[in-house]
């Protein structure tokens, strides 16, 4: 009896030996679901690729190191959904992902309009989502949605402070897009102007899409502004950069966000680029974490990247963090642990400044955007002092 | 009896529609009938200016613009439910047709078409500069409310469903209504041949400008649908031109001037659309290109639509019967 | 002040010639063929495309490309007209102006499944430099695409008044039946207005190349301006097109200076609405509603 007592005991532990890697594989097979909403087609098709190129990179990032330890290692598992840079598409998109699969937490989708549709469909589901969008409408009266870079009212603040930088006098003329982008950063410039010692000579909204850029900079030249402020999308960029070096006005570019920090502004308009400002909300050189993202995003793609890539690449990593301090993929979940987060170090922390803490509100308690200036067809930051990695060049 | 025989088939057709969302499980499919059915209704609207009287108009944007800003700004401003601010809108819109008709019917075919494309651009423009009045280039998204019958906000989308149907199935009762009526001769007629009609003595400006108000009432009623359904505003999604094409172009593929010509196109678009988006995934252009492969090979091929090609058969299996 | 208004009508004459190329293809295929080409704007993207490659693959500088950008838009005109126009003479406005609509969606995506949605760009020597003069500055490229643009207009107008097949067009155009009554073989000369309407697109394309850039959607932009400019012009009416396209041109730059940078495309409008509501067949009149 004894012995077949501990036979079948033996046996028993054997086979639950045998058996418990498999077991426990199981576990940690159940992946993670995260959703990306990116406008891969349509208008802003270029930025979105990038950005997906990006969002895949970051999570197979987050599985190399070992996924989500909490959930016995579970991966992350990155299902792409392309808005079409369409307002409609994005509203069914964003619904599908989420009852389709069942999704831990959501990041896109670059484009402000896109962005709002986004989070109240979240909102609504109660799924959180995270952006690097820049509309302020996105902290207000929201719980699940969450933005840990600067605001477009930040960004104002920024670009005015940067003009002073190249001159004690600065007389800036602002031209702006005339869709929500411009509106909303320029807004912040004629509220903030004043305060900061900066005198607006000539503040203009223009035809998004123009066929010509010579009587808008005509009225630059007319104001006697020596700086210009240009909110715009790459392809007016492209036109302004080019038609004031036509025209031969002396005026201190600062191209803002938008089209001006992407690669292919570089490579539209070449060494006319060099030495010009502009502001983002992150950069490749904000740390070495944000070096090494951009170093294998180099690899793969041969260009360096983004502002808007880098930064979710940064939110994938905040996510993970997220879900290893809820240890659990239930989004109410991970929402609670998404609004406690306090990182200071490694990749989720890759910010400027290097600290992310969100307020009630949404918004990142420590956030704010960075100066860069093109150098020799890489952006360099060089502002404030304490983000600066690299010397402002004069022109 | 044939007259009997359809009022079965419609009334099948209707209790199809009614039951058919119950069928269906995935939130995907749901959406797709969604926007058939507000397509349909956006292109049945259209199709009584431009399918039954032949007026072409591409800028039906303004009226769905319309409607769309009028219920929003009632809403956020003055706390008024959409139900209410859709009807509004419509009253927007229509008062909207008539200095926007004043103007552009003085013209014919193209010149007409463009001058209306012109108008709606214009108002797309207006509304981007209404910065403190109505948001400007920015929108706005609509307050959550979560479940909000009496604000036309809903919990999970079958609701959305039945208030499109509904809309849908009063714009197909108007215009069923239309074109028995002495008002649907008259316009037929000035379609046709709009110097003859004037000559029987039919009084055409008036007759054009009558019926593009009720078709600028219905849009707009769309506009406040369609923000309600995607919380969100701007001037760009709420004026946008594809808007104006799709009105359009749904009732040319279905049948212009035919009850149903709308709604077949719609389906028939829509579902293709829907097939190419999951066959051939998301690859920049490929979609679109197949759609208007499509479309030419319809206009080409057929351009009295689908409901054309059907009363042509029907046609030439009646004379073969020998029945006159 | 004078010196403001100088430049600003100087801007828009010069980009008023580019909208002259498109808008004077419009209104030649409607007066000939009787139909809005509402595709005109992808033509021109096709011209900026080839110039594009020419110029990156083998260095070709913009304005030779003239030479085969304009040759291939004309071959493109006569197939267009001979595989999709011709099966819709005769029926009514809807589906005439829904293929040509098609087609421009067509076109335009298949740019996009090619080219994807990047801008491209050409630098020449001179696409940045500009003439100085007084205070008053010229871009080199743009005069050069103004000079090359009204030289092709002309080169029309002479061919329209002075050739046979030229005369024969503008019969055809008056009255379809009594020319095909004279022995003018309708589908030769919508083809060849096909052909040179497309060609003076694909031009349009070229000379923008070296100060636009190109991208799948840049065609929307300037068909819009065509057609306004077309209206304005009185649909059919070539010289009409063009004075209308240099006048929209000038209107816009100076709505842009003097009323609001955003104001350009709202005084373009105005201008149609307000030329519609008082003199509805167009500046030069004449043609029956």
């Amino acid at each position: 009896m004894k012995r077949r007592q501990f036979l079948s005991s033996a046996a028993g532990t054997v086979v639950a030996g045998a058996l418990a890697p498999y077991v426990m594989r199981g576990y940690a097979a159940d992946a993670v679901n995260i959703g990306g909403l990116y406008p891969s087609t349509g208008s802003m098709a270029q930025i979105g690729q990038a950005c997906v190129t990006a969002a895949k990179l970051a999570v197979e990032m987050v599985n190399n190191a070992g996924g989500i330890k909490s959930l016995g290692g579970a991966k992350l598992n990155l299902i792409v959904s392309d808005v079409q840079s369409d307002t409609t598409v994005t509203r069914t998109e964003t619904d599908r992902l989420i009852s389709g699969s069942k999704l831990s937490a959501i990041h896109g989708c670059y484009a402000s309009a896109l962005t709002l549709i986004a989070s109240e469909v979240c909102e609504r589901a109660k799924v959180p989502i995270i952006t690097g969008s820049s509309t302020d409408q996105l902290n207000k009266g929201r719980h699940y949605t969450f933005t840990p870079f600067a605001r477009a009212s930040q960004f104002a603040k920024a670009q005015l402070q940067m003009a002073k930088l190249v001159g004690d006098k600065p007389r800036v003329a602002v031209i702006f897009e005339n869709t929500a982008f411009g509106t909303a950063t320029s807004n912040g410039l004629k509220e903030l102007a004043p305060g900061e010692g900066v005198e607006i000579v000539m503040f203009e909204p223009y035809s998004a899409g123009f066929t010509d850029a010579g009587p808008l900079i005509n009225k630059v030249k007319a104001s006697g502004a020596n700086a210009l402020f240009s909110v715009s999308y790459l392809n007016d960029l492209i036109l302004i950069v080019r038609t004031v070096k036509q025209v031969g006005l002396d005026v201190a570019i600062n191209g803002g966000s938008g089209g001006f920090v992407i690669p292919d502004f570089y490579k539209n308009v070449g060494r006319l680029a060099d030495g010009l400002l502009g502001v983002a909300h992150w950069n490749h050189d904000v740390n070495d974490a944000a070096q090494k993202v951009n170093a294998e995003y180099k690899k793969r793609t041969g260009e360096f990247i983004f502002e808007y890539a880098g930064g979710l690449v940064a939110q994938t990593f905040m996510l993970a963090d997220a879900l290893e301090r809820a240890a659990s993929a239930d989004p109410q979940k991970v929402r609670d642990a998404l609004a406690k987060l306090d990182a200071s170090s490694g990749y989720a922390a890759m910010a400027p400044g290097g600290k992310v803490k969100f307020g009630p509100d949404g918004k990142n308690v420590y956030g704010h955007p960075v100066g860069v200036q093109w150098q020799n067809g890489d952006l360099v930051s060089v502002f404030p002092k304490e983000d600066a990695r690299g010397k402002l060049l004069k022109t | 009896m044939r007259i009997g025989r359809r009022r079965v088939v419609v009334g099948a057709l209707i209790a199809l529609m009614l039951v058919l969302p119950l069928a269906v499980k995935s939130a995907f499919a749901l959406d797709i009938l969604i926007r058939i059915l507000l397509f349909a209704f956006i292109g049945t609207a259209w199709n009584l200016l431009g399918g039954y009287a032949k007026q072409f108009s591409l800028g039906h944007s303004a009226f769905f613009g319309l409607g769309a800003y009028t219920s929003t700004l009632m809403q956020i401003d003055l706390g008024i439910s959409p139900w209410i601010g859709m009807l509004a809108g419509g009253v927007a819109a229509m008062l909207a047709s008539l200095p926007i008709g004043w103007l552009c019917f003085r013209l014919r075919g193209p010149y007409f078409t463009i001058a209306t494309i012109a108008a709606a651009q214009v108002l797309m423009l207006i509304f981007l500069k209404l910065r403190d009045f109505a948001w400007g280039a920015e929108g706005t998204t609509i307050p959550n409310l979560g479940d909000a019958p009496l604000m036309m906000q809903f919990d999970g989308k079958l609701p959305y469903y039945y208030v499109v149907l509904l809309l849908l199935l009063v714009a197909l009762a108007i215009t069923a209504w239309i074109a028995r009526s002495r008002l649907g001769f008259y316009l037929v007629a000035l379609g046709e041949d709009q110097d003859a009609a004037e000559a029987v003595g039919i009084d055409v400006p008036r007759v054009k400008r009558d019926i593009y108000m009720l078709s600028a009432f219905l849009t707009a009623m769309a506009g406040t649908f369609y923000v309600q359904y995607i919380y969100f505003i701007d001037p760009q999604t709420a004026f946008n031109f594809s808007i104006s094409i799709e009105a359009a172009l749904v009732s040319i593929v279905g049948g212009v001037g035919t009850l149903l010509g709308p709604l077949i196109g719609t389906l028939l678009l829509e579902t293709t659309s829907a097939l190419l988006q999951s066959w051939l995934g998301n690859q920049a252009g490929v979609q679109v290109t197949v759609y208007s492969v499509i479309l030419m090979a319809v206009i080409l091929w057929r351009p009295t639509g689908i409901m054309g090609y059907l009363a042509e058969v029907r046609e030439r299996r009646r004379l073969r019967q020998g029945i006159a | 002040m004078l010196e403001i208004v100088a430049q600003a009508v100087i801007n828009g004459l010069l980009i008023g010639g580019i909208y002259a190329l498109v808008s004077i293809g419009v209104t030649l295929i409607f007066g000939v063929v009787k139909i809005v080409n509402f595709a005109q704007g992808e033509f021109v993207m096709i011209g900026m495309y080839i110039t594009f490659f020419l110029a990156t693959q083998f260095g070709m500088d913009p304005l030779l490309s003239l030479l085969v950008s304009m040759p291939v838009l004309f071959v493109i005109g006569v197939l267009v007209q001979h595989f999709l126009i011709r099966r819709v003479l005769g029926l009514n406005d809807l589906p005439q102006i829904f293929l040509t609509f098609a087609l421009s969606l067509l076109i335009l995506n298949i740019a996009l499944m090619l080219f994807s949605a990047n801008y491209r760009t050409v630098h020449t020597a001179y696409s940045d430099e500009a003439f100085h003069f007084g205070g008053l500055y010229v871009p080199v490229a743009k005069l050069i695409a103004f000079g090359v643009a009204m030289l092709l207009s002309a080169l029309l107008w002479a061919f329209l008044r002075a050739t046979d097949l030229g005369k024969a067009m503008r019969a055809a155009s008056q009255n379809r039946d009594v020319a095909q009554l004279m022995g003018i073989n309708p589908n030769r000369v919508f083809a060849v207005a096909l052909g040179i309407a497309l060609a003076l697109a694909g031009a349009a394309g070229s000379l923008l190349m070296p100060f636009y850039p190109a991208y799948p959607m840049v065609g929307q932009v300037f068909v819009l301006m065509a057609f306004v400019a077309v209206v304005l012009g009185t649909l059919g009416n070539v010289v009409g097109a063009l004075v209308a396209s240099l006048l929209m041109g000038i209107a816009e730059s100076l709505g842009i200076q003097f009323i609001g940078a955003d104001s350009g495309l709202i005084v373009v409008f105005l201008l149609l609405l307000a030329t519609l509501a008082l003199r509805p067949s167009g500046l030069a009149g004449g043609h029956t509603r």
